[in-house]
């Protein structure tokens, strides 16, 4: 039996380009150590799982967001 | 041919707040052309940084929106650069469809059917 398909959470709210100033937003589709969120697993579509890849890569050199959250150097 | 841009700074959170307006003028100065608008800046004021850049955990984030010549950014980003009053700065190309914050509440609704 297949699962049926997830919904894209951004389409859904409307948004058509995602800002990577927006870390809360961006939080969402991380892992618990800060890694991006597989779209396998988000179920985001795959013009939004581009953008918010970018956006989140962007966020981490503005330290916004970690690069591995947790990590005490 | 001018192109619209978005620069994120990141300034040193030690710095006085007339310091921080006196640098962002100076930078700007140098993209400000006849005929184009000065850019708007809004200022996030002082946050704490993901992980520590140059051994400060805090910064003060500034953003501006802005229109300006390509061949004026090379300058633009080694004036920045130089600063050392800056942790770090991002300058992105910010054309069109404008971002709006997602507000999506719950990412799994149970609307499947």
């Amino acid at each position: 039996m297949r699962r049926p398909q997830k919904t894209c959470a951004i389409c859904e709210s409307g948004v058509r380009v995602v800002d990577y100033k927006d870390e809360r937003t961006l939080s969402r589709f991380l892992t618990e150590r800060g890694k991006i969120l597989p779209s396998r697993l988000s179920g985001t579509c795959a013009r939004h799982q581009r953008q918010l890849s970018t956006a989140i890569k962007r966020a981490r050199q503005l330290a916004l967001l970690p690069y591995i959250k947790g990590f005490v150097g | 041919m001018t192109r619209q841009y978005e620069v994120v700074y990141i300034f040193d959170s030690a710095l006085e707040e007339t310091a921080i307006n006196e640098r962002l003028a100076r930078f700007h100065a140098l993209i400000q052309q006849d005929g184009i608008e000065p850019p708007q800046v809004s200022q996030w004021g002082k946050r704490t940084l993901a992980y520590p850049i140059k051994k400060h955990d805090t910064g003060y984030y500034v953003v501006a929106k802005f229109e300006a010549d390509a061949t004026a950014l090379p300058e633009f980003e080694r004036a920045i650069k130089l600063d050392e009053g800056i942790l770090r700065f991002l300058v992105v190309v910010n054309e069109g469809a404008q971002p709006v914050p997602v507000t999506a509440g719950k990412s799994d609704v149970e609307d499947d059917e």
